[in-house]
């Protein structure tokens, strides 16, 4: 009963996007649309399982996947540390929120010219790019997960004799996980838009690369190849992100 | 000290002097930090038995928390002296939902033993013993957020016993339950109360909890929060909330304190 009630939503939510992507292979074999712009999606499959068997599609992901873990590390680590020392002690959050809230507006793709100039186009320039833009998402998650822990947890540790530092480790940082959580997930859909972004312009390898270049030649059908293997690769890194989650916090189901 | 007892011969021996006091507050006052921080407390004098349950009631608002809250050491007095029995840490429960969603209802139990570095095996003896005396030895491995409102209150009264403190200090654990499980926890805490023979401060805004439960009620007044009158319920134990109207002395000993009440407004 529970099966085929979920059964059924998912069925119920594949209707539109399977619906829409017959109507575009119709409209394509129709000749209704251009199909050198708008090619068949049986045509982007097509071409899509070549690439795949003659491992070009799989090398351009590997390139990218580098990239991307790379640069989320190092974003993502010393974002955690340093937001949640700024929630957690007052003087660090002083110190660095000023800065930290300025040059988070900055939009950071538009930064890509001056990391180019600084670091010259190479994968240390693109993982910075990655970086820059995880550090400061995951720095404000934290941030604010650690000064948002609920007040009455706080209050229980300290009453039942809990100094700073247990207070720390066993309130502030558990109570923390979550949010940080939704922030790196969040911040992974960031980072994922800046690397193939950076690709676009700053590489000739990677799936941002692979898009662009098909689009330079007017290759419609691998530029589809390729936003494709963009989505899925967004979704399994997703899907990675959340399967991590599940384990570290283990108290949220 | 006033008696609720109408009939002489259902009077509770009262003798003043004979037992030990758990907590004494002498002209506490407390102002939170802040220009024009409000007065929480002024001029209150509260001293309650050792092995007693003493009630606390009053108007949301009079403080009642703010006294808990300094007693457990969680904020600071601005005035007056205050002592609890032999300098020890009181237990807590404190009001709302305070178990740690993070730590299994075990850990939970045990938190305040881990604080104190207690041994494993120790920590693990005293929370199932705990959590078979109030129902949830089942549910040792589940998280908070499993379990129902009425299971999250015990396992935070657990909690407070796990640690043996002489002083429990229960601000409204039940407040937030339904009519039935709360008569239901309150059996399992006057037996924990009876088994353990700690002292407990409770906290409340219930007539009928408080003559349910306790042996002495202090009303408290509005803000800035004193004692107006402390009584003593004269029911004997073990009582139930089932049985509570039944007592001859429950119409008066209500509407007493129903007036008490009244007359802070």
């Amino acid at each position: 009963m529970e099966l085929t009630r979920s059964l059924r939503l998912t069925l119920l939510g594949l209707i539109l996007p399977v619906g829409l992507v017959l109507l575009w292979q119709v409209a394509a074999t129709h000749n209704w649309i251009n199909t050198l712009f708008y090619p068949a999606p049986s045509d982007i499959a097509d071409r899509t399982w070549q690439q795949l068997v003659d491992g070009k599609l799989i090398m351009h992901c590997q390139v990218t996947f580098k990239r991307l873990m790379i640069g989320f590390l190092v974003g993502a680590v010393p974002g955690i540390a340093l937001g949640l020392a700024a929630g957690i002690i007052p003087i660090i959050r002083q110190l660095l929120y000023p800065l930290a809230t300025a040059l988070y507006v900055v939009p950071r793709i538009a930064l890509l010219p001056l990391v180019l100039v600084a670091m010259s186009v190479g994968d240390p320039a693109r993982i910075f790019m990655v970086a820059f833009s995880v550090f400061f998402i995951v720095f404000f998650s934290a941030l604010s997960a650690a000064e948002q822990v609920d007040r009455t947890h706080i209050d229980t540790a300290r009453a039942f004799g809990a100094n700073h530092d247990r207070v720390v480790r066993s309130v502030l940082l558990p109570g923390s996980a979550p949010a940080i959580f939704s922030g790196l997930r969040v911040a992974m859909g960031v980072a994922l838009i800046i690397i193939v972004s950076t690709e676009f312009l700053a590489s000739n390898n990677g799936l941002g690369a692979y898009v662009w270049r098909s689009y330079q030649i007017f290759d419609f059908p691998s530029m589809y190849t390729g936003i494709v293997a963009v989505t899925i690769f967004g979704v399994l890194i997703n899907w990675a992100l959340l399967a991590v989650e599940w384990t570290v916090i283990p108290w949220r189901r | 000290m006033t008696t609720l007892a109408t009939r002489p011969s259902i009077l509770p021996p009262v003798q003043p002097l004979a037992h030990a006091n758990a907590v004494e507050v002498s002209g506490l006052s407390i102002r939170y930090p802040g220009r024009g921080g409000v007065l929480a407390l002024e001029g209150l004098d509260l001293e309650v038995e050792a092995g007693s349950f003493h009630a606390i009631l009053g108007p949301s608002g009079c403080g009642k928390s703010t006294l808990l809250k300094m007693l457990a050491g969680l904020v600071n007095s601005t005035g007056g002296t205050w002592s609890i029995i032999d300098g020890s840490r009181p237990a807590y429960v404190p009001q709302g939902n305070s178990c740690f969603p993070w730590l299994t209802v075990e850990q939970n139990v045990a938190y305040g033993l881990a604080v104190l570095r207690a041994p494993r095996s120790q920590q693990k003896t005293v929370a199932r013993a705990l959590l078979a005396s109030l129902g949830l030895a089942d549910f040792a491995r589940r998280y908070p957020h499993q379990l129902s409102e009425g299971m999250r209150q015990r396992v935070a009264i657990g909690r407070a016993f796990a640690v043996d403190a002489p002083v429990l200090l229960m601000d409204e654990p039940l407040s937030a339950l339904d009519f039935q499980t709360k008569v239901h926890v309150q059996g399992e805490l006057l037996q924990l109360w009876a088994e353990k023979r700690s002292t407990v401060l409770y906290v409340t805004h219930d007539i009928d909890e408080a003559l349910a439960l306790a042996d002495r009620i202090s009303v408290f007044s509005r803000r800035p929060g004193h004692v107006i009158e402390t009584v003593e319920v004269p029911f004997q134990r073990p009582r139930s909330y089932r049985d509570l109207r039944n007592q001859p002395d429950y119409p008066a000993a209500f509407r007493r304190l129903f007036e008490l009440i009244e007359e802070t407004k």
